[in-house]
């Protein structure tokens, strides 16, 4: 008999449930209409679980500082990074970083750093979102 | 748990030396500290000669009843393949533990070596890791079967080898960006 | 193998790799006789990852996540360990204030771990509102470690020399408040787990390793502390700042006594820990002094010290499950010439041989999980393009062991 458990389950039958929302009840068909869609107002969403400073989530990356110097390709560990010679700047695949901010870390420049956007889900891996330059 | 004294790690390497003589050689003690308080502890490094390799484990059974067989690792120099045994000896007191690494060195043309499972039950999972990855044999295993490799992989492939052996042929490269 | 009057038969059952009753893809062979087990076969394999080799093809830094990415429990120790025998190797210092921190984050994780096993212990016998539960509390553990390390699986903290994130003075009133929710929840997971008729009626006596069987075996972690065998890397070989804490070997005598080496003794064991891992946690925090938190805080130089150095070392952690070690030999290029990784789980399967025999079939999921096993710890290599398992037979293991390779070198 689960003596031990009866007071925990009833007590828990008048609290607030623990699991936090879902963004959307159902699925949408791509993450990314779906917000532009709630950004012009055609659709509710349920506010996203607060972050923490210092949580790493998309990178951002500040072209003109950067300066060509292939640290963050040296240390990346996915290999999701791209040196483009002619003009000496890099490209970001997000489809293989493991946000392990190893970038962000290394750059003499600090022109990459994480920022809070963890909703990334897309279909297409090559998709415009996915790719930061 | 120990019977009699525990030894010092010079003591440890004479008392090899003293029984095994040129079988052995490379030996090293490497001290490392630990936290603020510079707590000591030794790692003991020895190469002993593959014909004297299981008398050796005999004789660290005497110094410690159940010695402790963490793993075997393996690589391949080139003209032979070197298994180092990690033993541990004199846990269950603060501080007090020893490493003891025992290096073998076999040659590529004969790659065998004597199983020590009847000594150490513990070390069959290990011994057969060694035979699928390495392409040595260990004479005596009691179960010889493949422990980690699929049954459908090619007989005389062996991923851990540097030569023509190796997997080279087998790589996929799935990650090529295509534009 | 007995054979009765009655002409019955022993017959075999496989189990797995793929069935409800285990939690990882193992597959057994059971010889049954009416309800009892006889004889036990293991065969392990089926999730093989080839990291080891994957990992002779990276430099150091790229290794550490790589080790990360053996497994979502122990992510932490396994770049740890690496850590620890690259600094043995190449002679690192590791300042004191990163020692401390690094005990913290590693307690943290054993706290996770342990709670977690305990959901999927109630889970196996059958009371799933007490998985709910437990899982409750760990969530207050994680979202401690996502303030803390900014993410709640993939700790990314390791760094060759220290850590790579402090613990500002601003940060400590936060972290006391989780230890206080924790210490609190803690007596009420005692109490259903240790006095509870249902957890002892189904647990004493089930699944029993003796103190020999252990020793013999070279089991470790909480499967083998449980059988009476003290044995933790923590003490025995200290690392990190463990020599400067007061703590003991868990054993179950500390509690009821005596020692059974039973799945009783498991739960009492791993209970124990977590109360242990937060009393370790505050004694870093009152202790821990000002300094700097990692020895080398310019990577590429870093790397080219490293790309010098030629030895070979070294490095054990005692993981939630027990020990891992890790044996990296440098040669003075750019990746490591050979890098070996043993979890703990590889030592605690030979152990389930004679916890299983003469058990009846009903009681193998919680046996099996009372060693508390983790496959992708164990088996390095999985298919990982997507979640079909049926890959397994189809495929040869020309796809399955080399899937996602890196590109060669120069």
């Amino acid at each position: 008999m689960k003596f031990s458990m009866l007071p925990q389950v009833f007590a828990q039958m008048f609290k607030k449930p623990w699991t936090n929302k879902f963004p959307a009840k159902y699925q949408p068909s791509s993450t990314t209409k779906y917000l532009q869609d709630v950004q012009a107002g055609k659709a509710k969403i349920n506010p996203t679980v607060e972050t923490p400073p210092g949580f790493r989530g998309k990178i951002q990356y500040d072209r003109e500082k950067c300066i060509g110097c292939k640290l963050c390709i040296n240390v990346c560990p996915c290999e999701a990074i791209e040196f483009k010679p002619e003009e000496k700047k890099v490209k970001f695949y997000l489809a293989r970083c493991c946000f392990c901010s190893q970038c962000n870390d290394v750059c003499p420049v600090k022109c990459i750093s994480m920022s809070n956007e963890f909703l990334l889900a897309d279909a297409d891996k090559y998709s415009k979102d996915l790719i930061v330059e | 748990m120990s019977e009699g004294a525990r030894l010092t790690p010079e003591e440890i390497i004479k008392s090899f030396k003293d029984i095994f003589k040129t079988d052995i050689k490379d030996d090293r003690i490497e001290t490392h500290k630990a936290g603020s308080k510079k707590t000591q502890f030794t790692h003991i490094w020895m190469c002993i000669d593959r014909s004297a390799f299981k008398d050796a484990v005999k004789h660290l059974m005497k110094l410690e009843k159940y010695p402790h067989l963490a793993v075997v690792s393996g690589y391949d120099m080139g003209e032979t393949i070197n298994l180092v045994y990690h033993f541990s000896i004199y846990f269950s007191e603060r501080g007090k533990e020893l490493s003891l690494n025992i290096t073998v060195e076999l040659p590529k043309s004969e790659p065998e070596i004597e199983t020590i499972t009847d000594l150490i039950p513990g070390a069959l999972i290990t011994e057969q890791e060694k035979q699928e990855m390495l392409g040595i044999k260990v004479k005596g295993i009691p179960k010889d079967k493949r422990a980690f490799v699929s049954d459908d992989f090619p007989k005389g492939m062996y991923p851990w080898r540097k030569d023509e052996t190796g997997p080279g042929k087998m790589v996929r490269n799935l990650h090529e960006v295509k534009e | 193998m007995s054979k009765k009057a009655l002409s019955k038969t022993t017959y075999q059952i496989p189990i797995g790799p793929i069935h409800p009753a285990l939690k990882e893809p193992v597959q057994f062979e059971f010889t049954i006789d009416g309800e009892r087990i006889v004889d036990v076969d293991v065969s392990l394999g089926h999730v093989h990852r080839s990291i080891e080799w994957t990992g002779m093809h990276r430099n150091p830094i790229q290794v550490l996540y790589l080790a990360e990415r053996i497994c979502g429990i122990c992510s932490y120790c396994h770049p740890m360990s690496f850590a620890l025998a690259v600094e043995r190797v190449a002679g690192i210092e590791v300042p004191e204030r990163a020692d401390y921190l690094r005990v913290i984050q590693g307690e943290l994780e054993r706290i996770c771990s342990h709670v977690l096993w305990a959901g999927v212990a109630a889970h196996e016998i059958g009371f799933d509102s007490v998985l709910f539960f437990t899982w409750q509390i760990r969530e207050e553990a994680l979202d401690l470690t996502e303030y803390l390390t900014g993410n709640r699986v993939t700790k990314a903290i390791t760094m060759i020399g220290g850590v790579r994130r402090d613990i500002t003075p601003d940060m400590v009133p936060r972290v006391k408040k989780s230890l206080d929710f924790l210490k609190a929840n803690f007596e009420k997971l005692r109490k259903i787990y240790l006095d509870d008729k249902t957890f002892k009626m189904r647990t004493q006596g089930c699944g029993v390793l003796t103190k020999e069987n252990a020793l013999k075996l070279c089991a470790c972690g909480p499967t083998t502390r449980a059988s009476g065998v003290k044995k933790d890397v923590r003490l025995d070989q200290p690392y990190f700042a463990f020599d400067n804490l007061d703590f003991d070997y868990v054993t179950p005598d500390v509690l009821t006594g005596e020692v059974n080496g039973d799945v009783y003794d498991r739960i009492i064991v791993r209970l124990l820990e977590v109360k242990q891992s937060i009393e370790l946690i505050e004694q870093c925090l009152e202790r821990m002094p000002e300094g700097p938190i990692v020895s080398e805080p310019k990577i590429p130089k870093l790397l080219a010290t490293l790309k010098k150095v030629n030895g070979e070392g070294i490095g054990r952690m005692e993981a939630p499950r027990g020990e891992v070690i890790h044996y990296v030999k440098l040669t003075g290029q750019e990746f490591p010439y050979c890098w070996k990784v043993r979890a703990p789980t590889y030592n605690n399967i030979l152990p389930w041989i004679p916890m299983l025999l003469g058990e009846q079939i009903a009681d193998i999921p919680i046996v099996a999980a009372s060693t508390d096993p983790c496959m992708s710890c164990t088996n390095r290599v999985a298919i990982v393009k997507d979640n079909n398992r049926s890959y397994l037979d189809k495929e040869t293991l020309h796809k399955l062991s080399v899937e996602k390779t890196r590109r060669l070198m120069q």
